[in-house]
């Protein structure tokens, strides 16, 4: 199965086997049984998110789409959360008429949960197309209707016909899985049913073969995470080795989606986000891909490029931009050097991003003292060995937690770092602690490639000089958890499930 | 019968119990529900609230079960109940407050009896089925009232003729709700009252818990608030009455006057506060009356707000700043009883200047109907209503810049300042709104 013939999209804890709840140090990771791990649950858990958000987030970056959310109030009022940055997002690629996003909220109420949902959201989806002729309409089914029995598809190709513009859809209830990065996923099923299986003109045609002579595209898959001066570094690469690039699914329009389809080569930016987009990509439309880097760091950059360089033959020309590019950003930030020689990091975000900006930091003369991860599957593995070798066997401890900040602040003051690089919403825990804190990515900021490189540093010097405000906050606020919780493990609250392992196929033949 | 919301102005019911108990010092939620529904819901309420933010235990710090299928099809009560035991192992506070979300309502988990395992023990838990469907932010407010008020306060025969309990405010809905609060508790303080508020970072759960020994109980909302404090009189005796938010000068006044009778208060102590108070405005609005007079800073008036804003905006506009109320949009979900509630108060303004009002939920249809009413009067050179201002919340901007208004966000969602201790009730509140407003209208020299 998958993209295409997926009817439900599958939990991520099913599909690639990812891990939600897990304690221990990172020369441990992979070792462990993959089945025990992906049941793993704590007996203590704090709010994580749900598939509602993520998919929402990338369905809301879509121009002039509404988005209904078909479920009760509270779902539907989610979308505060995004709309700013999303109308900051349009502002940064220069539209000054940004507006606020158009999102609807069906508002089962009491009466509905008895009597069925269905009839509403035809209604609205009718409705919205009429009244405010947005260039796509989605449609986000979450838990309350999806329990009442609610039948989405149902309503949707019933509708279909009766709407000219293009219709998406995504099941993503909270309750269906415990790693909400499938919610990525649900966005991307949403996106390539939407405008391309389920289009009026149908899928746009294989290409031909591309011809020698012909300048290459490539996709680059963004993220939600990833702003436009992020997208603008990896262009200028890209363009310098003379392959046009086709940015997408995020920010893009239904013409922009369709031309993913012709490109030669589908490149990921986050090999976790993405893989189930582009493995359609390439069973559908024959598209090769690279799927294991982030550019993020000298080496990480370097591989980013020269595997993508390698399809088209021009290595020669890619070796010689990326020798170009690192002296000159190596000749940068050696300024920086003194400052962050032997500056000892803690590290928290989404599983890739965690990771290989600490491969960034390493670089930077940094090492490595504890990272935490939202989950766990095996495209990062081999990533945590190489944070090893790279500190000449230093290990370090990992929680792998869809948030849970009370394991976060108990391992923070176990391991005492100098830094902290965490995602929006882990910072504030480690600046209550006193630590000097930097966002790991932030639309606004450079991240990846060389630019990005140089940009970090300066960011880590200049928030490692004057750390006034974390320090004097965490002089001045209380303490949530119980004293004796501190001289616990981080991880006493996880539990392995009691569910056997799998049997040996071959033993279960015999 | 309900219908689709366009960008709706609050959450659902859990997240009005989220954000009543966030804020409320050593209290912690504990959400029952699928995994999406604490970190969601606390987002958009705090986002939307001026950046209010976490504090220690709430955001994605709330202890959640973060049910899944297995329990959906099985129950998730066993697991509700080790959340319970580990949340008070592990988390340091005086109340721990049971939510529940769509999911688990409507699979029938009893968490109740889960909850009374608890309550046997003497362990300070109480619970509050608070499933999404059932309303909006203020319907959960009051249902997490109603439990605190039954399963928590302690029962008390003794009064205490000079202590009140400010209720009505529901957190980040009233973006202002704890310098609000703050503002009360000081004016009531200078006549010798003193109000719990409950909800701000300076209140002590000691006072929650206690509260049962206060004579009245204020509530500052016709329509959110009321219904526990009925609950509160029936379990503990205390009475309460009904007060438009004062904001201004003149219905601080009135509030004041008001609650010195009721609570028979000595006439000179009122006195002299009025008239401290007033010569506290005054003496600051008179200096820049020149700015408002010469540059004809009387205003066509357009508010968009909940029920208690907008009626309380819309006094202060026309008996302070002597504006023309025109139109005004009342956001709120309401029954056909609370909003005859909501227009009756509209009623006590004097004819001439009772703007027309409306109940409606989206954005786009609010300004929909704005121009319907414009399209009434005629005016062969502009709009009738020009020059015109909006207070409204941060999604009614473009409809100002449509009509080429002022504007100022005062209502639930601002995303473009950040809140803190700012407010607009009583006196100095309404200095705060009219050094606000009329700043608007010279940001641009």
């Amino acid at each position: 199965m998958g993209l295409k013939d997926d009817k439900i999209v599958p939990g991520r804890e099913e599909r690639v086997l990812a891990c939600m709840a897990h304690g221990g140090c990172a020369s441990g990771m992979g070792k462990q049984d993959k089945v025990c791990l992906k049941n793993n649950e704590r007996s203590f858990s704090q709010a994580g998110l749900c598939q509602l958000l993520p998919t929402l987030g990338m369905l809301l970056t879509l121009p002039e789409t509404a988005v209904v959310v078909h479920g009760a109030i509270g779902c539907g009022s989610t979308g505060f959360g995004m709309n700013t940055a999303i109308r900051l997002h349009h502002l940064l690629r220069g539209n000054p008429n940004a507006k606020d996003s158009l999102w609807f909220c069906t508002n089962l109420d009491e009466s509905d949960v008895v009597h069925g949902g269905e009839q509403r959201l035809e209604e609205t989806i009718l409705t919205v197309a009429e009244k405010y002729a947005p260039k796509s309409i989605i449609v986000l089914q979450t838990c309350t209707p999806s329990i009442i029995g609610d039948d989405l598809v149902g309503v949707i190709e019933k509708v279909r016909p009766q709407i000219d513009i293009p219709l998406l859809y995504s099941h993503c209830e909270g309750f269906k899985t415990k790693v909400w990065a499938t919610g990525y996923d649900v966005a991307f099923y949403a996106i390539v049913h939407g405008f391309i299986e389920k289009d009026k003109e149908g899928p746009p045609k294989r290409k031909a073969p591309r011809k020698p002579e012909d300048r290459p595209v490539v996709n680059v898959i963004n993220l939600a995470s990833m702003g436009k001066p992020d997208e603008i570094e990896l262009e200028r690469l890209l363009n310098a080795l003379g392959i046009d690039v086709v940015i997408g699914p995020n920010f893009a329009d239904r013409e922009t989606v369709r031309r993913m389809t012709q490109a030669d080569l589908t490149v990921s930016v986050c090999p976790t986000h993405d893989d189930y987009l582009v493995d359609y990509l390439h069973k559908e439309y024959g598209i090769p891909f690279v799927l294991k880097d982030m550019p993020i760091g000298l080496a990480n950059t370097r591989s980013w490029l020269l595997d993508i360089a390698r399809h088209f033959g021009l290595e020669e020309k890619a070796l010689k931009l990326v020798e170009e590019e690192e002296a000159k950003a190596r000749r940068a930030v050696e300024r920086y050097l003194p400052a962050l020689k032997g500056v000892r990091v803690f590290l928290s975000a989404g599983e890739f991003r965690a990771v290989v900006t600490g491969g960034l930091f390493q670089e930077l003369g940094m090492e490595i003292v504890g990272l935490r991860s939202y989950h766990h599957d095996d495209f990062g593995t081999e990533f945590y060995q190489q944070l090893v070798a790279a500190q000449k066997g230093k290990d370090f401890p990992v929680d792998i937690a869809n948030f849970q900040p009370f394991e976060l602040v108990n391992l923070l003051k176990k391991v005492d770092p100098d830094l902290f690089c965490g995602h929006v919403y882990d910072n504030g825990w480690a600046a209550k602690l006193g630590y000097p804190t930097i966002t790991i990515f932030r639309i606004f900021d450079h991240y990846v490639g060389y630019r990005g490189f140089y940009e970090v540093a300066k960011k880590a010097v200049r928030n490692l000089r004057n750390s006034a405000f974390n320090k004097k906050l965490s002089q001045n606020v209380g303490e949530a958890y119980r004293p004796d919780w501190y001289a616990k493990s981080p991880f006493a609250y996880i539990k392995s499930d009691a569910v056997e392992p799998l049997p040996d196929p071959a033993t279960a033949a015999a | 019968m309900s219908t689709h919301i366009e960008r709706p102005r609050y959450q659902c019911a859990l997240g009005g119990a989220l954000v009543t108990i966030n804020a409320i010092e050593r209290a912690v939620a504990i959400v029952h529900s699928a995994p999406g529904c604490a970190a969601s819901a606390d987002g958009a309420a705090t986002v939307g609230g001026g950046y209010w933010g976490t504090t220690l235990t709430d955001g994605r710090a709330t202890p959640s079960t973060n049910l899944i299928e297995r329990e959906v099809i099985f129950g998730g009560e066993e697991r509700l109940a080790e959340q319970i035991a580990a949340t008070i192992d592990v988390v340091d506070a005086d109340l721990y407050a049971v939510i529940t979300g769509c999911m688990t309502d409507i699979i029938g988990d009893d968490v109740r009896a889960v909850v009374s395992e608890f309550r046997k023990q003497g362990k300070p838990v109480i619970v509050a089925e608070t499933g999404g469907f059932k309303g909006d932010s203020t319907v959960g407010a009051d249902f997490i009232w109603e439990s605190i008020i039954s399963q928590y306060l302690s029962k008390t025969a003794v009064k205490d003729p000079l202590k009140v309990n400010l209720f009505g405010f529901v957190p980040a809905q009233d973006v202002f709700w704890r310098g609000n609060l703050l503002e009360l508790k000081r004016l009531l303080a200078r006549l010798g009252v003193t109000a719990n508020t409950f909800l701000t970072p300076f209140d002590k759960i000691e006072d929650l818990k206690g509260a049962a020994d206060a004579s009245l109980n204020i509530v500052f909302s016709d329509v959110h608030g009321v219904k526990p404090a009925k609950l509160f009189e029936e379990l503990h005796g205390t009475p309460f009455v009904v007060e438009p938010l004062p904001i201004g000068p003149t219905a601080a006044e009135a509030f004041l006057r008001r609650t010195v009778e009721r609570l028979n208060l000595p006439q000179e102590l009122l006195d002299t506060v009025l008239a401290e108070e007033k010569a506290h405005y005054y003496g600051f609005v008179s200096p820049f009356t020149d700015l408002f007079v010469d540059q004809d800073f009387q205003r066509f008036g357009v508010v968009v707000g909940n029920a208690n804003y907008s009626y309380a905006v819309t006094r202060f506009i026309a008996d302070d700043l002597g504006w023309i109320p025109y139109f005004v949009a009342v956001t709120d979900l309401l029954n056909e009883e609370q909003q005859a509630k909501v227009l009756k108060r509209f009623s006590d303004i004097d004819e001439t200047l009772r703007p027309k009002v409306i109940f409606e939920t989206d954005t786009d249809r609010i300004t929909e109907r704005l121009k319907e009413e414009l399209a009434r009067e005629e005016d062969p050179y502009g709009t009738p209503i020009s020059p015109a201002y909006v207070i409204g919340s941060n999604l009614d901007r473009p409809l100002a810049a449509e009509i080429k208004a002022g504007f100022f966000g005062i209502s639930y969602p601002i995303t473009n300042r950040i809140v803190t201790d700012q407010y607009y009730v009583g006196f100095r509140g309404g200095l705060r709104l009219i050094t606000d407003v009329v700043s608007a209208l010279v940001a641009n020299r």
